[in-house]
């Protein structure tokens, strides 16, 4: 059949036309090879622009449609579906951009014009060697895995376990509950962070859909949308979970001390514990990095104690592979490591402390229980918090965490409350984010209580006198001050886990430039990611504070139920194909092949691709030297007639016989049927065969 | 070559008129599309010698396209992906490294300067680079002159 | 891994020793046949052959100046696959490089072959040998090419040598075969050596019962000898060829004689596709490219597309170029394609450290990546 191809020019308002002359793109396309009509409209992805195609596809015959708006990465699928209403093949539509890469762009009118013109010629080169491409549906899995268990795990996982699914809940660490389970208070409410996430975390151990697996990580994923097979590494606990009561004996006799991490250093734990007596799970671990027995084959005090026999010093390491329709990554984040930061003294001078250390000096089962102190054990006449320590520096991190001047308050608050009113406090800040529902409110309720803010980057924290001193430039007055005070707390940057690289290589999502894991849309998929089936929920995806990290991680469980409740997944048939007539059965695409989704038919010697696998990325098709290997829908013929069509001469159309006025949604769209090819494409129309090309 | 476009972009142009250049740049639709796209909607005003193809990954190019372009009288190739590590496919773009790393050292053995095959990573955050680069190449083969194909006749 | 045997010459002839070699390997190597060069016709040009009888083996003439084919291809299609039986086959080194490169693309395999080389004296082009041999018999003329020590006499000719990629190779000595012939600065009247590189070349060599000598120094000093010439003239040859086409237009120049046959693809033994992309129909251009494209500059040559062939195939194998020049032979109007893709090819290999046919376990370069590597490709990053 010939080629019968419609070309839509679209206005975008005047985000197009206002620099490209589109009616004279459109008479242009009139002129290019086979192009049977062409239109511009003002909004061609309006219903009447979009009703426009459908009418021509049936009133014309069109078999092919070129559609030249904004981007397609907005409204590629748009115009493919209207395509698809009228009959035409969603494939046999070239959207292609003349707004974010051409009007907005170029300086010129005329310059733009031609841009587009060259635009549009590559589109219509390009689509006339398009071909029929049919998705496929396949079945989604119903269980869904949830990795991390910091509160966006916990809630994504409560969200999905309340919908009848079932959650594979994977943490790393020996009880779930992240980062908030080392909290006292939360900011603005200051209700205690235990009393609202224990409960979080006891629905977990208690929720029949839940099949909680700490201690464990994921080593590797393999499938696809719908159908991921998720292979999980459970280390050794050494302790059975299924006998042990947490009743805590061991805890008791265990002989040897380590500095606790859940302490942020500033506590000891034994070699076999648990983070605190609220742990979920309440089983605790044995540190075979510590343990005498597992090192030294020496002690077992724990073995002899345990009233329950629970202790399994023979524990070896094993995996697991689950299958699952889709992934919530909840994987969290860490806090900066001040130290490098030479000038605030922190790891020099004992009483200079992290964020974190100082919310475990404020919690009631921390070292000190719960009492603010120094490290002599007195309490501290005089605090400074410094702000954004790490965040919004050019030498860190960029971004603002967009949690510290909140918990900064809340320090405030606490150290007034638990130490005395009498105790001065500086907030050495930059500017004071308060954006939340009630932080504001808040603000001013601590600057009532008397707290002292400096507005200024400190230069340095020095130690005169056994006291700190801070150094800044109070900007606001415009002087240098020098603060003395026996605690300096250091607001210190939230940042992406240290294993995030690691994390998207396993799960195949992107980072975003901070190296946080990268969502598909800032905006509009702020949970989802470029991978279908994975979806984001919390910190790892940037700074959150716990509303929006819960939020965001019942947005990434609800992106997993749609899926799971539907059932079905359409896969794109956009994939590679290798011609076995072509295949010289080389095996190079094998090895190049990032997902293991081309296999050797040893009987006929080819490769051949696994479609299901295939997520369309060429790596294949730009080895093979024989052009076996051809991605659908970017095979080397539709790209050499793109270039074609990008590297033409073009010929600006012969000027309108009257002038047409800028075009409204109620006026009928100026039509351009050609009357004479332009020279370049002055062949016959000639009954051309079908091209079989794959 | 009658028109006055076609002429100002062929080396026979008047000398008064400056060289424009034309560029074909091979970008990733993850990550340098999606700058462009950011590019776009910041309106970061470019020169219009670039002309994008979308491609789902650096890794899809194919030398072939790159030679096609380079003959076929763009005076440039830009390939453009994901940075090292942020391949939306895991590690296309190293393969595009390689592909490229081979090209260069053919193609330059025949005059066709190593500045006339550009690899380079612009992150979909990367707006601003995208325009940078896109104007900096332009700057570059602007004084660098047109390619030697579009003098010649036989190919 | 260096056991060398001594085999005796009889009768003054070393092809004579040669046939006895492969004898007697057919005879107690465990060697279900021998695939060598052999004399098929009494003047014509020898041609592989695989020879499971013995008695067949006194036309056998892997020596002879003349190399009407890569081998390798041939070689490659009797290992695609398993037949149950070794093959000892007789190549050149450079046949063995394509071999070698034709397994790492899948194309063969090293399970059933014995790989046995010689120090290559090269040979005449397609179109000269029949000359060098006007009408005698082949046979009685390749122990005089050989020369009474190995490469020491003169193989010029009135007005033709040996062809450029033998007289420019600088890798003959047959390192990558299981035994290697050792020629060069023997005493080709009495005998020659043969040296197992391989644990399977040391197995069938112990099996034969040869005697063991060290490899003399003559025959090193001779070899290095003819490496330096080699190189020298090869050296000559990259730097006339990069000349030559250090343009796009001299490049055009060069290929000015090419019409599209593919014949250089054809003859290339490490082109391995099975069909080239230029025939498939991603090139089956239509009558209305043609013009617009003929209108772009107002002319079109065709066939079209020369360049880009050329280009494709530097891009798609020099970095496998082994340099036995079939290409230059196949070419129907004397294009000397070799020199210009071993000329392109020396940079290409350098690039990624690559040598064709040195190791099977040296990937081929696009068939491998890094994270990690060519920082100055990427732009400033």
């Amino acid at each position: 059949m010939a080629n019968r191809i419609g070309v839509y020019v679209c206005h975008c308002g005047t985000n197009i036309a206002g620099k490209v002359d589109c009616s004279e793109v459109a008479r242009y396309a009139g002129g290019l090879r086979d192009v049977v009509v062409s239109r511009d409209y003002q909004f061609m992805c309006s219903d009447p622009g979009q009703d426009l195609i459908v009418e021509d596809i049936r009133s014309l015959g069109l078999n092919r449609v070129v559609v030249a708006s904004c981007s397609p990465r907005l409204h590629e699928k748009t115009f493919q579906k209207a395509c698809a209403r009228a009959g035409l093949n969603p494939y046999m539509m070239q959207h292609t951009c003349i707004r974010e890469h051409c009007s907005w762009v170029t300086k010129d009118p005329e310059e733009a014009t031609r841009k587009a013109e060259h635009i549009v010629a590559a589109a219509v080169r390009r689509v006339a060697r398009h071909q029929e491409l049919f998705s496929r549906e396949v079945g989604v899995l119903p269980d869904v895995m949830v990795v991390g268990a910091g509160i966006a795990g916990i809630q994504a996982a409560l969200d999905i376990a309340k919908s009848g699914h079932m959650v594979h809940l994977i943490e790393k660490g020996p009880s779930i509950g992240g980062h908030m389970a080392q909290f006292d208070k939360t900011f603005p409410t200051l209700d205690c962070a235990a009393c609202i996430s224990t409960p979080k975390m006891v629905a977990v151990s208690q929720e029949p859909n839940i099949h909680l697996m700490t201690y464990s990580e994921v080593t590797e994923v393999d499938g696809f949308v719908g159908n991921y097979k998720v292979t999980v590494r459970r280390k050794p606990r050494y302790v059975r979970e299924d006998i042990c009561t947490g009743c805590g004996t061991c805890l008791e006799k265990c002989p040897t001390k380590v500095i606790s991490e859940f302490e942020e250093g500033i506590g000891m734990r034994k070699a076999i514990y648990r983070n605190s007596p609220q742990s979920v799970p309440n089983t605790p671990v044995i540190d075979a990095e510590h343990c005498l027995k597992l090192t030294k084959d020496k002690c077992g005090a724990c073995e002899k104690f345990c009233p329950t026999g629970a202790i399994d010093y023979t524990q070896t390491e094993s995996s697991v592979t689950l299958e699952v329709g889709s992934i919530v990554l909840a994987t969290g984040y860490d806090t900066m490591d001040p130290s490098p930061i030479r000038e605030y003294g922190y790891g020099r001078f004992d009483n200079v402390y992290t964020a974190l250390q100082f919310e475990r000096l404020n919690n009631a089962v921390g070292p000190t229980g719960g009492k603010i102190l120094l490290k002599d054990g007195t309490p501290p006449e005089s605090v400074a918090i410094i702000h954004c320590v790490g965040s919004r520096d050019a030498n860190y991190h960029q971004y603002c965490s967009r949690v510290c001047c909140m918990y900064a308050l809340k320090y405030d608050h606490l150290i007034k409350d638990k130490v005395g009113h009498s105790v001065p406090i500086y907030n050495f800040y930059m500017d004071m984010r308060c954006f939340g529902k009630g932080y504001e409110e808040f603000y001013e309720r601590v600057q009532g209580e008397g707290v002292t803010f400096i507005r200024g980057r400190p230069a340095e924290v020095l130690e005169e006198d056994g006291k700190l001193v801070v150094v800044a430039e109070d900007t606001l007055l415009g002087e240098i001050v020098r603060v003395p005070v026996d605690m300096v707390i250091l607001c210190t940057a939230m940042e992406p886990r240290k294993d995030t690289a690691e994390v998207a290589r396993v799960f195949g999502v992107s980072r975003s430039q901070d190296g946080f894991l990268l969502e598909e849309h800032p905006k509009l998929g702020p949970v989802s990611t470029a991978t279908d089936g994975v979806f984001l929920a919390g910190t790892c995806q940037g700074p959150k504070d716990i509303p929006d990290a819960v939020a965001h991680a019942s947005g990434g469980a609800a992106q997993a139920l749609a899926l799971a409740a539907k059932g079905t997944v359409s896969i794109s048939p956009t994939t590679s194909y290798i011609n076995p007539d072509i295949c010289v059965g080389c095996k190079v695409c094998i090895d190049l092949c990032a997902y293991s989704a081309i296999e050797f038919d040893e009987r006929r010697q080819v490769s051949v691709v696994n479609e299901a696998m295939c997520k369309g990325c060429g790596s294949c098709a730009g080895y093979c030297p024989s052009g076996a290997a051809q991605i659908k829908h970017f095979n080397e013929t539709q790209v050499f007639n793109e270039l074609e069509g990008l590297l033409m001469p073009v010929k600006p159309p012969a000027p309108a016989p009257e002038k047409i006025e800028p075009q409204t949604a109620r006026r009928p769209a100026a039509e351009v049927v050609p009357e004479e090819a332009a020279p370049e494409e002055a062949m016959p129309e000639s009954a051309e065969p079908a091209e079989a090309e794959v | 070559m009658d028109t006055a476009v076609a002429e100002e972009e062929t080396p026979q142009a008047p000398a008064t008129e400056a060289f424009e250049p034309t560029i074909v740049a091979f970008v990733c639709n993850w990550c340098t599309y999606t700058a462009a796209d950011l590019a776009g909607t910041s309106r970061l005003v470019q020169r219009p010698n670039v002309r994008l193809v979308r491609m789902m990954c650096t890794g899809m190019v194919d030398p072939k396209y790159v030679i096609k372009a380079l003959l076929g009288g763009a005076d440039a190739v830009l390939i453009s992906g994901c940075h090292p590590g942020d391949c939306h496919y895991i590690n296309g773009n190293y393969k595009a490294r390689r592909r490229v790393k081979l090209l260069n050292d053919i193609l330059d053995q025949f005059g066709i300067d190593r500045r006339r095959l550009k690899l380079t990573w612009v992150g979909a955050s990367e707006g601003n680079e995208f325009a940078e680069t896109v104007n900096d190449l332009i700057e570059e083969i602007r004084e660098l002159g047109p390619i030697e194909t579009r003098d010649m006749m036989v190919l | 891994m260096a056991t060398t045997a001594k085999v005796d010459v009889p009768g003054s002839d070393p092809v004579l020793g040669v046939q006895e070699f492969l004898k007697l390997l057919l005879r107690q190597g465990e060697i279900g046949g021998v695939f060598v060069q052999t004399h098929l016709n009494p003047h014509g040009m020898p041609m592989p052959t695989l020879i499971t009888d013995p008695e067949r083996l006194d036309r056998a003439d892997p020596l002879a100046p003349a190399f009407p084919m890569n081998a390798a291809r041939m070689a490659a299609r009797l290992t695609h696959g398993r037949s149950g039986d070794r093959v000892a086959a007789v190549l050149r080194p450079c046949e063995i490089r394509a071999f070698v490169e034709l397994v790492k693309l899948n194309q063969g395999s090293m399970d059933e072959i014995l790989l046995i080389g010689f120090d290559c004296l090269g040979a005449y082009s397609n179109r000269n040998y029949p000359r060098y041999i006007g009408g005698d018999d082949p046979m009685s003329l390749t122990s005089g090419f050989l020369g009474k020590t190995g490469g020491s006499e003169d193989t010029a000719q009135s007005d033709y040598d040996i062809a450029e990629a033998c007289q420019s190779c600088e890798n003959l000595e047959p390192l990558g075969a299981d035994i290697g012939i050792g020629l060069v600065g023997m005493d080709l009247g009495d005998h020659f050596v043969v040296t197992a590189h391989t644990p399977q070349g040391e197995a069938v060599l112990s099996r034969l019962g040869l005697a063991d000598v060290e490899d003399p120094s003559a025959r090193r000093a001779a070899m290095d000898a003819l490496v330096e010439k080699r190189t020298a003239y090869r050296n000559a040859m990259f730097e006339r060829t990069h000349e030559a086409t250090s343009t796009l237009a001299g490049l055009s120049e060069f290929f000015a004689r090419c019409v599209n046959c593919y014949n250089c693809r054809a003859a290339c033994p490490v082109c391995y596709c099975k069909e080239c992309v230029f025939l498939t129909d991603v090139f089956d251009h239509k009558p209305w490219q043609y013009l617009g494209w003929a209108r772009h500059k107002g002319m079109l040559k065709m066939p079209t597309d020369t360049l880009f062939f050329h280009l494709t195939r530097l891009a798609h194998m020099s970095t496998s170029c082994v340099g036995c020049g079939q290409c230059s032979n196949a070419c129907p109007n004397d294009i000397p394609v070799m020199e210009l893709f071993r000329t392109v090819g020396a940079r290409t290999q350098a690039g990624f450290d690559y040598v064709p046919g040195r190791s099977f376990d040296e990937p081929p370069p696009l068939s491998v990546f890094k994270a990690d590597e060519f920082p100055e490709v990427a732009g400033a990053d």
